[in-house]
Order: structure tokens, then C-alpha cells, then sequence
């Protein structure tokens, strides 16, 4: 939106930027609307200070004022940051060596994903057979194995996915991203046995059609993974 | 997880915002800080008021020029600041008119916008005088058979034309043009200040202050005139929408220029205390100190450079007042405030053609009655001014005003911000009787002028008000956020409120 960059960040300002965080934070809870005094109280800021930090985030657009010009929205902005904040998930190394031992047993790709607020998140994709595409992963999980795990969980999986989990306790994806190709997962629960994420396996697509010595690896993997990564 | 994280994987809807500003139609977010720099700095027309400042507030406070000067600007700063209270929270198009109308509501809102038209109107005219008076006068001293009223009326219908079609083509011509044409008459006049101050040598700075004499009423009205030369910083408050990151820019761009304004001025005031104390004549009795100075320190050739330097000043200022008389008129078009075809906006360009068809035949047919019945050009230039200063001295005071009733209203109001808004509004007050009580003392006809232009203001006002309430629900419309910049925004219906 701007003709140059906007002000810049020095090494003194880190406080500065984690004031504006909290803003942002303390807006997201409060809902669109929430006024200025409301966010000063709501942060236990001095209210000049959370004025001129509220002025300076709508300049930059990551806040609206409402019509009314007394309350703050979220912009559309605020999703540019939301790349810089979620960090590389990474795992535990207990977890990594459960990896890398479905790895050595299974000839083929192994990737670990978590589910992230009702969105897949990549937490350890096999380095020598590299997940096709990662980020249409996150945008378009029905088309994924390891996505359709969590629609299944979320109850917005289409029907062949949910026959697949009924049968299988696993989703699978035969050949529909690259030809000869196939994919299976498997959940990883929690305590409550709610999924946290997904431990999955890509490779010749056989091994899909007939998933039972992929899963005879799997499932143990998932069920050691479990209290390793909750 | 963290209720931003949430936010943004699951944003909830926010049924607050349009689809579209009330203000669409001009060119959005166009143009950067630059160009709405320069916008309020032509506006002020630093050029052009520095060389004639001086020599006014030498005229009534001899012995504290330089200090009349820094009080004024401090003043101009303090309002700058107030102003920039709203600049900062809405994108406006309407100046002190939308923001006092937000502070206090449709009566005073009216006013400030009255007030403001006729500072821009009167300015705007002024400017199209004196850059004709200028340009006259070197036409004369180069081919002396061009002088004459002939002349005069033709410079100016010139210029009107000129301000007309750079209008209508659009802000960022217009806007850049007013940089460039602003920039080269600051240049050339603060080049020629520092070769005279240079020359001038060593100064003394109690004796350039005027500490010696001190007369606080002298004081008070060298600075109530010297204020007249920094009116106009507020106007990049008119680029609201057409401005890249208003809320940024605009703040900026009005105190900024103040700042810039104060320095040459100060550079002016300087070099000419100094320079007539040294040559041992008295500043207040020079006819025009700056060539007495430059041809006296052996500068004569750049007494040219300086009148040009001059005339492209008051060009620039007759665009930048038109540009912000404009967006003010357009503004009030589509606040129902004007018929409807004053908001009118070109869909080419994106400029307001409806406002600029309303100003235009004004703006430059009153110059043209004012010399047709015999009014000498300088005397005009000084009714005009005169209107126009005050016209924007009542505009800040109500702006004033409004600000710590407008930042109690959405909760942010602030010690400091209340403190300043109402020192200004006082100093303000004292200074616009001030004004006229010195004006008046020199046997002036523009204190009865603005008399009459305030007493048909208050008329005009007085009339909208009773014309009917409910089209005045929409005053104070400016560019809201659309529900397409909001996370999880979803345009509210047309007929559910605003626009």
C-alpha cells in the first residue's frame, strides 16, 4: 500500500514490537469494537501509551477503527503476520527416533503433521522423499491423505474418506495426485483421544491399495508418537 | 494458542463496514507523503510569504521581528498538533469541516466548513493575484511596453486556465507539479537567505531577537501577522483519500510543514534584522528589503531570481488552496450539505470535476470584477488575505474546539492533547481580534469585508440548518475502511446505516 517501506526496526525497539503484539492479541480477544479504554485496561497499559500504540497500528493497517471511529477491528493485514508467528513446528527427539525407525522399516516417504487449529501443520517431512506440495497441503487437505484425517476428524470428510477410516482406522489417497502413486494415514491422539495430528506414508501406490504391512508400521508409530508430541 | 492465532485461522465476521467508502470516486491512494507535503506547503506558499512576512511584522513590532515570528510558529505548531489529533484516527477529504463536524456536530461543523471554503476561496484568489502581479512586473522589466491592467487580466485568466486543467487531470499532477514548482521557489529563496547571511558576516543574536526593547504588544501583534504566513499547513488534511497511508502521511505532512515554513521565515527574519542592522537603515521603511539587501551585499541579479522564485510560489499556492477548496466543496456534495452534482467525481481521472465546475467560475471571476472596478492589484491582495486569514483562524478555532469534545466521544482523550487544543483555541481567539484591531487601525476596508463575507456565511449556515435536519444526518462522512481490508469483514447492507 505504500510508496516506501514503513518505519524501520532497530535493535531498541523489540519492546515496541511486543507492545504491538500484545494490542493485536488484546483485540483478537476482546472482539471488533473493542475501544481504546477497553484495550488499555484489558493490558494494564498507561492509556497514553496504549493510545499511541492503537494510532500507529491503524496507520500501519493492521487496525481498523469502526465507522463510529470509537472501536478497533482487525485488518485483513494482520494475516501477513501470521506467517512470521507460527514458527517451524519441530519435534521432540524421542519422536524423531520413532520416525526413524517407521522410516527404516517402510521403504517409502514417512511425514509427521500436526493439526493445528483446524489446519495442517507440517511438523517433519521426509527429507529423501519430500512431501509433493506443502502448502497446497494446508489450503486444500481433502485432496491429501493427511488432510483427510482431519476432516474425518472434524466431520467434513466425503464419504469414500470416511468408509476408508471405518475400515481401516486410516485415510488414503490412490494415485490421485501423481499417477502410480499412493499415501496412508494414520491418526495421532491424544490422551482424549482426539487427533493432534497424523504420522502418513507415500510411495508406490500398491502399498495403499493394500495398506496392512504400512499400517502393521504405522499404527505402532502413531500410538508411540502420541505421548511424545501432546 | 493464542486469541490472535485464532483470530486469524477463524476470523468472525464484522458486520461493521461497507462495501465502499462514502467518499469513492477520486483516485485512492495515489499519491505519497511527498506530494501531500507538498500540497500544505504550497498551500502556505513559505516562497512567497517569506519575502513579504518580514518587512509586515517589522511594520508593527520593529524591535521584535525575529521573536514574533518564533511565537507564531510555536502557535502554528499547537494547532498543527490538534489538527493532527483527527488526521491521525479518520481519512477526510473535508479538512476542519468533517473533523469539526465529528467534534461537534452539524451547527459548528457547517461554520468550520464556511469558514474554511472562504480561507481557501479568498487564498486561492490571492495567490491568482499576486502570481499575476509577479509575473506582470518581470514581464515589464524585461519588455517595458507589457506592463498595464491589459496585461494583468490576461496573466491571470492565463493562470486560472492553467490551475483549471492541472485540476481536472488529476491529483498526481497536480499534486507533483506543486512539489516541484514549491520546491524550486523554497530552493532558490533560501539559496539567495544564506548567500546574504554569508555575506552579511558575524550577527548578534540578543540584538537580532530584540531583547533590548521588549513591548509585549508589539509582540503580540508582529505575531498575530506573522501567523497569516503559516495558515494553509493544515490543508493535506484535504488528501485523506487520496493519500498513501492517510492516517501516516497526512499528520505528518501538516507539521512538517510548519517546521519547514518556521525555518525559512526564521532564515528570512534573520538575514533581514541582521542585514539592516548592518547596512544602518531601517527594515521597517524599505520599499522590498530583499532586493534593498541583495543589490546592497552586490546580489543585484538575484533580485530576478527571487521574483521568480516569487511568482512560481504563488502559482504552486493557487493550486494547492484550489486542490483543498475542491475536496472540501466535494466532500459536502456527497454529505447532502451541497446538491448532489458537487460530489460529482470524473471517471477518468478520478478528480472532482463537480466541485472544480462550482469553484472555478469564483476563484477567478472575483479577481477579475475586483480589478475591472478599480481596485489597485496590491489592495485587492490585501482584502483577500485578510478574508482569507481569518476565515481560517475561525476554522482552526473551531477545530480546536472539537478535538478534546471529539477524543472524550471515542474514549482517548488525553491531559496533554486537552491542554493544547485549548491553548490554541485561546491564543487563536486573541489573536483573530487582535488581527482586526490592527487592521482596522490602519485605515483598512478589510476588517468591514470580512464583516460582510462572515455575516453571509452565518446566513448561509443559518439557512442549511432550517432547510431540513434529516439531509444533514451524513455531515461528517469521511473514507471508512471497507469490509474488504477488515479480517473476517463483511459488507453490511446498503440502507443499514452510513452510506
Amino acid at each position: 500500500m505504500t510508496d516506501r517501506p514503513g518505519p524501520t526496526l532497530t535493535a531498541r525497539q523489540p519492546k515496541a514490537v511486543h507492545s504491538a503484539l500484545t494490542v493485536l492479541e488484546a483485540v483478537a480477544h476482546l472482539g471488533a469494537g473493542a475501544t481504546a479504554r477497553e484495550i488499555s485496561l484489558e493490558l494494564g497499559l498507561p492509556r497514553a501509551t496504549a493510545y499511541r500504540l492503537l494510532n500507529l497500528l491503524v496507520q500501519d493497517e493492521y487496525l481498523m477503527r469502526t465507522p463510529d471511529l470509537a472501536g478497533f477491528a482487525l485488518g485483513a493485514k494482520v494475516v501477513q503476520l501470521a506467517a512470521v508467528a507460527a514458527g517451524p513446528a519441530r519435534l521432540t527427539s524421542a519422536a524423531r527416533g520413532v520416525v526413524a525407525e517407521a522410516r527404516t522399516a517402510l521403504r517409502g516417504g514417512v511425514h509427521v503433521v500436526f493439526f493445528v487449529d483446524g489446519r495442517v501443520r507440517v511438523a517433519d517431512a521426509d527429507p529423501d522423499f519430500p512431501l509433493s506440495d506443502e502448502v497446497r497441503l494446508a489450503r486444500e487437505p481433502e485432496r491429501f491423505a493427511l488432510g483427510r484425517l482431519l476432516l474425518v476428524e472434524q466431520g467434513s470428510a466425503a464419504a469414500p474418506s470416511r468408509q476408508d477410516f471405518a475400515e481401516l482406522g486410516a485415510t488414503r489417497q490412490l494415485g490421485e495426485l501423481v499417477p502410480g502413486y499412493g499415501c496412508v494415514a494414520v491418526p495421532i491422539r491424544d490422551a482424549s483421544g482426539r487427533f493432534v495430528g497424523a504420522v502418513g506414508f507415500s510411495g508406490a501406490r500398491h502399498r495403499a491399495d493394500e495398506p496392512s504391512q504400512v499400517l502393521s508400521v504405522l499404527e505402532p508409530a502413531a500410538a508411540s508418537l502420541g505421548p511424545l508430541v501432546v | 494458542m493464542t486469541a490472535l492465532e485464532r483470530a486469524i485461522a477463524r476470523p468472525d465476521p464484522v458486520h461493521d463496514f461497507g462495501a465502499r467508502s462514502p467518499l469513492y470516486g477520486l483516485d485512492r491512494r495515489s499519491v505519497g507523503f511527498f506530494d501531500v507535503l507538498a500540497q500544505s506547503v504550497a498551500a502556505v506558499a513559505p516562497a512567497a510569504a517569506a519575502t513579504t512576512v518580514v518587512l509586515l511584522v517589522a511594520g508593527v513590532s520593529p524591535s521584535a521581528t525575529v521573536l514574533s515570528i518564533v511565537l507564531a510558529a510555536v502557535l502554528s505548531l499547537l494547532v498543527a498538533r490538534t489538527i493532527s489529533q483527527f488526521a491521525r484516527r479518520l481519512a477526510a477529504a473535508g479538512s476542519t469541516y468533517t473533523y469539526t463536524a465529528r467534534g461537534l456536530g452539524r451547527g459548528a461543523g457547517l461554520a468550520a466548513g464556511a469558514a474554511i471554503l472562504v480561507g481557501y476561496g479568498a487564498i486561492a484568489m490571492f495567490a491568482l493575484l499576486g502570481g499575476a502581479y509577479y509575473v506582470t512586473f518581470l514581464l515589464e522589466s524585461a519588455w517595458p511596453a507589457m506592463g498595464g491592467p491589459g496585461t494583468l487580466a490576461a496573466v491571470l485568466a492565463a493562470e486560472a486556465a492553467f490551475v483549471a486543467v492541472v485540476l481536472v487531470r488529476g491529483i498526481r499532477i497536480s499534486s507533483r507539479i506543486a512539489l516541484v514548482v514549491e520546491a524550486i521557489s523554497v530552493a532558490l529563496i533560501a539559496v539567495l537567505l544564506v548567500v546574504l547571511l554569508a555575506r552579511i558576516g558575524p550577527i548578534d543574536p540578543a540584538q537580532v531577537l530584540g531583547l533590548g526593547a521588549f513591548d509585549p504588544a508589539a509582540l503580540a501583534a508582529g505575531s498575530v501577522i506573522a501567523l497569516t504566513a503559516f495558515v494553509g499547513f493544515e490543508s493535506a488534511s484535504t488528501l485523506g483519500v487520496e493519500a498513501r497511508a492517510p492516517l501516516r502521511n497526512v499528520p505528518r505532512a501538516i507539521v512538517w510543514t510548519v517546521i519547514l515554513s518556521g525555518g525559512l521565515y526564521l532564515l528570512a527574519a534573520v538575514a533581514q534584522v541582521a542585514g539592516f542592522d548592518a547596512i544602518g537603515a531601517p527594515l521597517e521603511s524599505s520599499a522590498s528589503p530583499i532586493n534593498q539587501l541583495a543589490a546592497a551585499y552586490g546580489l543585484g541579479g538575484w533580485g530576478v531570481v527571487a521574483d521568480i522564485g516569487i511568482a512560481a510560489s504563488f502559482l504552486a499556492c493557487a493550486i494547492g488552496s484550489t486542490t483543498a477548496l475542491t475536496r472540501v466543496l466535494f466532500t459536502m456534495g456527497r454529505d447532502g450539505v451541497l446538491a448532489a452534482p458537487a460530489g460529482r467525481a470524473h471517471p477518468r481521472f478520478g478528480t472532482p470535476i463537480g466541485a472544480v465546475a462550482l469553484a472555478f467560475p469564483v476563484i477567478s471571476g472575483v479577481p477579475f470584477l475586483l480589478l475591472m472596478s478599480g481596485f489597485d492589484i496590491r489592495d485587492a491582495m490585501h482584502v483577500t488575505i485578510a478574508v482569507g486569514g481569518a476565515g481560517y483562524i475561525v476554522a482552526y478555532i473551531l477545530v480546536c474546539v472539537a478535538a478534546p469534545v471529539f477524543l472524550r466521544r471515542i474514549g482517548e482523550v488525553t491531559l496533554g492533547a486537552t491542554v493544547e487544543a485549548s491553548v490554541s483555541a485561546a491564543v487563536l481567539t486573541g489573536a483573530l481580534v487582535a488581527f482586526f484591531a490592527v487592521d482596522a487601525a490602519s485605515g483598512s476596508v478589510a476588517v468591514w469585508v470580512v464583516l460582510a463575507v462572515a455575516a453571509l456565511a452565518v446566513v448561509g449556515v443559518l439557512l442549511r440548518l432550517r432547510g431540513g435536519t434529516p439531509s444533514l444526518e451524513r455531515i461528517g462522512s469521511y473514507d471508512e475502511p471497507v469490509a474488504s481490508q477488515v479480517l473476517g469483514g463483511v459488507a453490511r447492507r446498503a440502507g443499514s446505516g452510513g452510506d
